[in-house]
C-alpha cells in the first residue's frame, strides 16, 4: 500500500510540471506577459513602486528572455529540490536571496558606444572581519541591502528616461516604425540606426545615456557589498541540504503578490482553509442526502417517486449555480425581501469578540463564533450542495440497479432473505464502490465552483484571490493560486483512490 | 401498378435479390432518432432550443432599435424612403438570416436527398461562410486598429483594400472547401462553394467597418415631425443605453418613467422585461443573447470534440508510447478543474466571441478523447480493421472512414451534455465579468442583478437565469433521451 502511495505521488510530479507548463505558457504567452502588471498599472503607480516591481519581475523571471527561460527560473523557485548557493531567512521570515546580475546598460553598444562613465568605481573593500556578531552582520546586510535597492530603483528610473529620451528622439527624426503602440522604442530598430547627434533632441538622449552609466556604476558597486555581505552568512541559511553547497530542499517560494504587498504563501494560507470549510461541510452533507434518495428510488424502481426523482435531479444538475446563488442572496439574504440570512461574508464584524460556543448571558441569546460562521456558511453550502447531491444520487441509483440485476441478489431472494436485508446487506455495501469513485467527480467540481460561490456570497477564499489577482493583474498570484489549486485536486484524487483500495478487497495494488 | 397489386404478387427469389418488397430496415441515427422523438421531455427541449435557434437567427429583425422603413421629409417637398435597420446589420446577421430563409426550409421540405445529408451541405456551407467573415473580422480588426503600424493603415486607406482583401479570403476559403467531399459529384459542390463564398464575400465587402450607430437621431426624427418612422416588434436594441431609463419593472411605458416623454410617439414603447442597471432593455438583449449562448454552445463542442476525436483515435490506434504520452496530456487537462482554467485564460486572453470558443474547445476536449479513446482501444483488433490494414489503406482512411463510424456513438451522445457545459461556462465567465466585450449575454444580465448598491432587481435575476437553466436543461434532457435511445444495454432491459 505505501509502495502504491509513493508511486502515485513520484507520477504526480509529471502531470504537476505539465500543468504549470501549460499554466504558465498561458500566462507568459498572453498580452502582456509574465510582467503585464507592470505594463497596466505602472502609470498609475509611483515611480519608485514601479521600479520595484521591475526589479523584482526582472529578478525572479528575466524579463527580457525567452519563455522558456523564464518558466524554468520558475519553476526553479516553487520546485522544493534548490541548486546551488542556499537562500537565508531573516528572524522576520523574509527570504533573501544572493543578487543576480545587474541587466547592462540599455542599447549601450548602438546608441552610446563612446560615452565614458564619468566616475570610476568608488569600490571600497568591506572589512568583512569587523562584522564578528550575528547583530552586526545582519544591521550591515540590512544596510546595504537598502542601498542595492534604491540604487537599483534609480537605474531602472534612469533606463525608462533614456528610452522616452529616445522615443522624442526617434519620432523628432522622423525615424520610421522605431516607436511601438505604448510608444516604447522598439530594440529590433535600433541597431543600425544612424545617429544625427546634431539635432536637438539627441541632447536629453545623451544626458539620459549619461545618467544611465553612472546610476549603473553605483548600482553595481552596491551589488557587489551587498554580495559580499551575503557571503558571510547574515542570517540563517533556509531548508536541510543534501550534497552541501550543491543540492538542498527547501519550501517553495511562491513570491510576492505586489498587488497586495504581502507574500504569495500568507495571502493563500489565509483563503485555502476558507474554501476547504466550505467543502468539507458540503460534501457529507451531499453524502447524507444523496445516498439514502438514490437508494429508495433504485429500490423502487418505475414507481412515481422513481421518476419524479429522476427528473429532479436531471432538472438540479441544469440548475446553473451563478443563478442559484443571485437567487438565494436576492430573495433569503436581501433585506427587501426576506432577509434571514447575512449577505456577505464569513463572519459578522464583530465576531472576534464572540465566545466560541453559543451562550445564554443575561436573559439574552449570543450566537457565539461558531453559530456565527455556520449561519453565514449557510446559503453558500446550500449553493454547493443541490448539484453535487443531484449527481450523486442518480449514480447511487444506477450503481444500486447493476447489483439489483447481479446474479447474488437473485440467490440471495430465492434463499428467501428479507428484502430490507438484501437492499442493505447485500446490494448496497456492492454499491459503496462506484459512490467512492464519484469523489473524483465532485471535488473538482466543488473547487472550481468556489470561484463563483465566493464571488456572490464575498466569502474570501482561493476563488475571491483568483477573482482579485484577475482585477489587479497580478499574474504571480494567480499562478501561484492555480498551482496549490492543482495540487489539492490531485491529492483529493489520490484520497479517493487509496480509499477505494482500502474498501474494497479485490483491488490491490502492489 | 399500386403497392397493394405488388404485396399480393408471388415474389420470386430473383425479385428478393433484387429488393422488391423489402421493408428497409431504418438505419441507426433514424431509428435513435425516433426514440428521442417519441419522449415527451426530449421533445419539449428541442422545442425550445428550437425557439431559441430562432432568436439567435432572427433577432435583428425582431429586436431593433433603428426603425426598419424611415420615410423623411426633405426640404423641397419631397420623400425619400430608406431602411436604416437593412444598412446597419452587420455580415453574421446578413448570412444568418440568409441561411435561416433559405436553410430552415431546405431542411424541413421533404427531398429525395436524404435529410442527414442535406443537413451536412447546410453546416458545412454555414462553417466556410463563417470562416471567411471571422478572417474578414481578423483583417479588419488587425489593419483598422489604431495601434497598427503606418504601412497597415496606408493600405487600409486605400480603395481597393477592401474587395482585394475580401476576394483573397473568400478565394483561400473556398480552394480549401472544394476538397470536401460533402456533395459527391464535383460541379454541384463546385456551384454551392463559388455561390456561398460570393454571397459572403458581398455581405462581408459591404459591411467592412462597423458602424457608428445614433439610436436618438431617428426617435428625435419621428419626434420633430421630419420624418416616419416604423419599428421591429421590440423597438430597442441590446446596447441602446438610455441612462434616464435605469432599472424600469417589466412592464412599464417610457412615458409612466418619465412624464415629460408623454406627448412624444416614444413614450408608448413598453419595456416588456424592464430595463438594465444603465437603461438597456431586458428582451431585446434577451434575445440577441441567443446567438451567443448556442453559437458557443455548438462550435466550442465542434472544436472539442474535434481535438479530442483526433487525440483519442491516435491514443486508441496505436496505443503503446503515442498513448502514453498524449494521456498523460489528458491527465494534466483533467488535473485542474475545467471552469477553472477557464477563468483563467479568458482572464489573460483577448476578450471577444471567437476567443472564447476556441478557449473553451481547447480545454473541454479530455471526455471526448477519453470515449474515442476506449472504443478505438475495442475496435483496433477488430477483423474489419485488421483487413483495411492488411490492404495497405492510409492510416487517415482506416482511422476517420472505417474506425470512426463504429466508434463515435459515444462522442455524438456525450457531446450534448458537452454542449449543455459549454452554455454553463459560457454563462458563468460572462457572470465573472470576462465574458466577451460589447454582447449582450445572459450571464451579464444575471451578474447585474444584484449591483453595488446592495439592491436586488428581481427581473434581472429571473429572465436570464431562467433562459440559462432551460437551455442547459434542454440540451441534458436530449443527451439523456439519445443515451437511452442508444444503449443496447438498456433497451434489452425495457423489452
Amino acid at each position: 500500500m505505501f509502495s502504491y502511495i509513493a508511486r502515485r505521488l513520484v507520477l504526480m510530479i509529471p502531470t504537476l510540471i505539465g500543468i504549470t507548463f501549460v499554466v504558465f505558457m498561458l500566462l507568459a504567452l498572453s498580452p502582456g506577459g509574465i510582467g503585464a502588471s507592470l505594463r497596466v498599472s505602472g502609470g498609475q503607480m509611483e515611480a519608485s513602486k514601479a521600479a520595484q516591481l521591475e526589479a523584482y519581475l526582472e529578478d525572479r523571471y528575466g524579463l527580457n528572455d525567452p519563455v522558456v527561460y523564464q518558466y524554468a527560473k520558475w519553476l526553479g523557485r516553487i520546485c522544493p529540490v534548490k541548486f546551488g548557493t542556499r537562500d537565508q531567512v531573516t528572524p522576520s521570515g523574509e527570504l533573501i536571496r544572493p543578487p543576480k546580475s545587474l541587466v547592462t546598460p540599455w542599447m549601450k553598444e548602438s546608441l552610446y558606444p563612446d560615452l565614458e562613465n564619468p566616475e570610476a568605481r568608488k569600490n571600497e573593500p568591506i572589512d568583512t572581519g569587523s562584522l564578528d556578531t550575528d547583530e552586526k552582520k545582519a544591521r550591515a546586510y540590512r544596510t546595504a541591502a537598502r542601498d542595492y535597492a534604491k540604487a537599483r530603483a534609480d537605474y531602472i528610473v534612469a533606463t525608462k528616461e533614456l528610452k522616452h529620451a529616445y522615443a522624442r528622439y526617434a519620432k523628432a527624426t522622423g525615424i520610421e516604425g522605431a516607436v511601438d503602440d505604448d510608444g516604447n522604442p522598439r530594440e529590433s530598430r535600433i541597431p543600425g540606426v544612424t545617429i544625427d547627434a546634431a539635432a536637438p533632441s539627441w541632447k536629453p538622449v545623451q544626458a539620459a545615456a549619461y545618467k544611465v552609466l553612472e546610476t549603473y556604476e553605483i548600482a553595481e558597486v552596491a551589488r557587489d557589498r551587498l554580495s559580499t555581505i551575503f557571503g558571510i552568512k547574515p542570517f540563517d541559511e533556509v531548508g536541510v541540504p543534501v550534497l552541501p553547497g550543491l543540492v538542498s530542499l527547501a519550501s517553495p517560494d511562491l513570491g510576492t503578490a505586489f498587488s497586495r504587498g504581502r507574500p504569495v504563501s500568507d495571502l493563500i494560507a489565509d483563503a485555502l482553509p476558507v474554501t476547504l470549510l466550505l467543502n468539507l461541510v458540503t460534501i457529507p452533507i451531499i453524502y447524507l442526502i444523496a445516498i439514502p434518495s438514490g437508494m429508495l428510488a433504485a429500490a423502487r424502481q418505475g414507481t412515481l417517486f422513481d421518476v419524479l426523482s429522476g427528473a429532479t435531479y436531471v432538472a438540479m444538475w441544469s440548475i446553473p449555480r451563478v443563478w442559484a446563488g443571485v437567487l438565494l442572496i436576492g430573495y433569503l439574504a436581501n433585506n427587501q425581501y426576506l432577509g434571514w440570512f447575512p449577505v456577505s461574508g464569513l463572519h459578522d464584524s464583530d465576531a472576534a469578540s464572540f465566545a466560541f460556543l453559543p451562550t445564554w448571558t443575561d436573559g439574552e441569546f449570543h450566537r457565539g463564533y461558531m453559530l456565527d460562521t455556520l449561519w453565514h456558511i449557510c446559503l453558500p453550502v446550500a449553493c454547493f450542495v443541490y448539484s453535487g447531491f443531484a449527481v450523486l444520487s442518480k449514480q447511487t441509483r444506477a450503481a444500486m440497479l447493476d447489483n439489483f440485476n447481479a446474479d447474488y441478489v437473485r440467490t440471495a431472494r430465492a434463499k428467501g432473505v428479507r428484502n430490507i436485508d438484501v437492499v442493505f446487506k447485500h446490494v448496497f455495501r456492492n454499491s459503496l464502490l462506484p459512490l467512492i469513485t464519484m469523489f473524483v467527480t465532485i471535488f473538482p467540481f466543488l473547487l472550481a465552483g468556489s470561484v463563483v460561490i465566493e464571488k456572490i456570497f464575498s466569502i474570501p477564499g482561493m476563488g475571491s484571490l483568483v477573482l482579485e489577482a484577475i482585477n489587479l493583474r497580478d499574474r504571480e498570484l494567480l499562478l501561484a493560486n492555480t498551482i496549490i489549486i492543482a495540487v489539492i485536486n490531485l491529492l483529493a484524487l489520490l484520497l479517493a483512490d487509496i480509499l477505494y483500495a482500502l474498501a474494497d478487497p479485490r483491488v490491490t495494488y502492489d | 401498378m399500386t403497392s397493394k397489386d405488388e404485396q399480393q404478387k408471388t415474389i420470386s427469389g430473383i425479385d428478393v435479390m433484387r429488393g422488391v418488397g423489402i421493408d428497409r430496415a431504418k438505419d441507426f441515427w433514424a431509428d435513435a432518432w425516433d426514440r428521442v422523438y417519441r419522449r415527451p421531455g426530449a421533445f419539449c427541449a428541442l422545442v425550445w432550443i428550437g425557439i431559441i435557434g430562432f432568436f439567435a437567427i432572427f433577432s435583428p429583425l425582431i429586436a431593433n432599435g433603428l426603425p426598419i422603413w424611415l420615410v423623411q421629409q426633405n426640404a423641397d417637398g419631397t420623400t425619400t424612403a430608406s431602411s436604416p435597420l437593412w444598412q446597419n446589420l452587420t455580415a453574421t446577421d446578413l448570412m444568418l438570416l440568409l441561411g435561416g430563409f433559405i436553410g430552415i426550409p431546405w431542411i424541413l421540405i421533404p427531398m429525395k436527398i436524404g435529410r442527414g445529408h442535406r443537413l451536412g451541405m447546410l453546416i458545412t456551407l454555414g462553417i466556410l461562410s463563417g470562416l471567411i467573415i471571422v478572417l474578414a473580422s481578423a483583417v479588419s480588426g488587425y489593419f483598422g486598429d489604431s495601434g497598427a503600424s503606418r504601412w497597415a493603415r496606408e493600405i487600409e486607406q486605400t480603395a481597393w483594400f477592401v474587395p482585394v482583401s475580401t476576394s483573397v479570403i473568400c478565394i483561400i476559403c473556398g480552394a480549401g472547401f472544394l476538397f470536401i467531399p460533402f456533395v459527391d459529384r464535383i460541379l454541384p459542390r463546385t456551384v454551392l462553394v463559388v455561390v456561398t463564398c460570393l454571397l459572403t464575400g458581398l455581405a462581408v465587402g459591404s459591411r467592412w467597418n462597423e458602424p457608428l450607430i445614433n439610436y436618438e437621431k431617428y426617435q428625435e426624427m419621428a419626434a420633430d415631425g421630419d420624418a416616419r418612422a416604423w419599428y421591429t416588434l421590440v423597438p430597442w436594441s441590446p446596447n441602446e443605453s438610455r441612462t434616464d431609463l435605469y432599472v424600469v419593472p417589466p412592464g412599464l411605458t417610457v412615458k409612466e418613467k418619465l412624464d415629460e416623454m408623454s406627448e412624444k410617439p416614444f413614450g408608448d414603447r413598453q419595456f416588456i422585461m424592464g430595463t438594465d442597471g444603465i437603461g438597456r432593455d431586458v428582451l431585446s438583449q434577451m434575445m440577441h443573447a441567443c446567438r451567443l449562448s448556442i453559437s458557443i454552445g455548438l462550435i466550442s463542442t465542434g472544436i472539442a470534440v474535434l481535438i479530442g476525436v483526433t487525440l483519442g483515435a491516435l491514443m486508441g490506434y496505436f496505443g503503446g508510447i503515442v498513448d502514453l504520452l498524449l494521456y498523460r496530456l489528458v491527465e494534466i487537462f483533467m488535473a485542474i478543474p475545467v471552469l477553472f482554467l477557464l477563468i483563467v485564460a479568458a482572464a489573460v486572453l483577448p476578450r471577444n466571441t471567437y476567443v472564447m470558443m476556441i478557449i473553451i474547445g481547447c480545454v473541454a476536449w479530455t471526455g471526448a478523447a477519453r470515449f474515442t479513446r476506449a472504443e478505438f482501444l475495442k475496435l483496433r483488433s477488430q477483423d474489419f480493421v485488421q483487413s483495411a490494414r492488411a490492404v495497405g489503406l492510409p492510416l487517415r482512411s482506416i482511422l476517420f472512414k472505417h474506425m470512426l463510424p463504429n466508434g463515435v456513438t459515444p462522442v455524438l451522445v456525450d457531446s450534448s451534455f458537452a454542449i449543455a457545459s459549454a452554455i454553463l461556462f459560457e454563462a458563468t465567465l460572462s457572470f465573472l465579468g470576462l465574458g466577451p466585450e460589447g454582447q449582450a449575454s445572459w450571464g451579464k444580465l444575471l451578474s447585474s442583478a444584484t449591483g453595488v448598491t446592495g439592491t436586488f432587481v428581481w427581473w434581472l435575476a429571473i429572465f436570464p437565469g431562467l433562459a440559462i437553466f432551460l437551455t442547459v436543461l434542454a440540451y441534458n434532457l436530449l443527451g439523456e433521451a439519445f443515451r437511452d435511445a442508444i444503449d443496447p444495454k438498456l433497451r434489452k432491459a425495457a423489452h
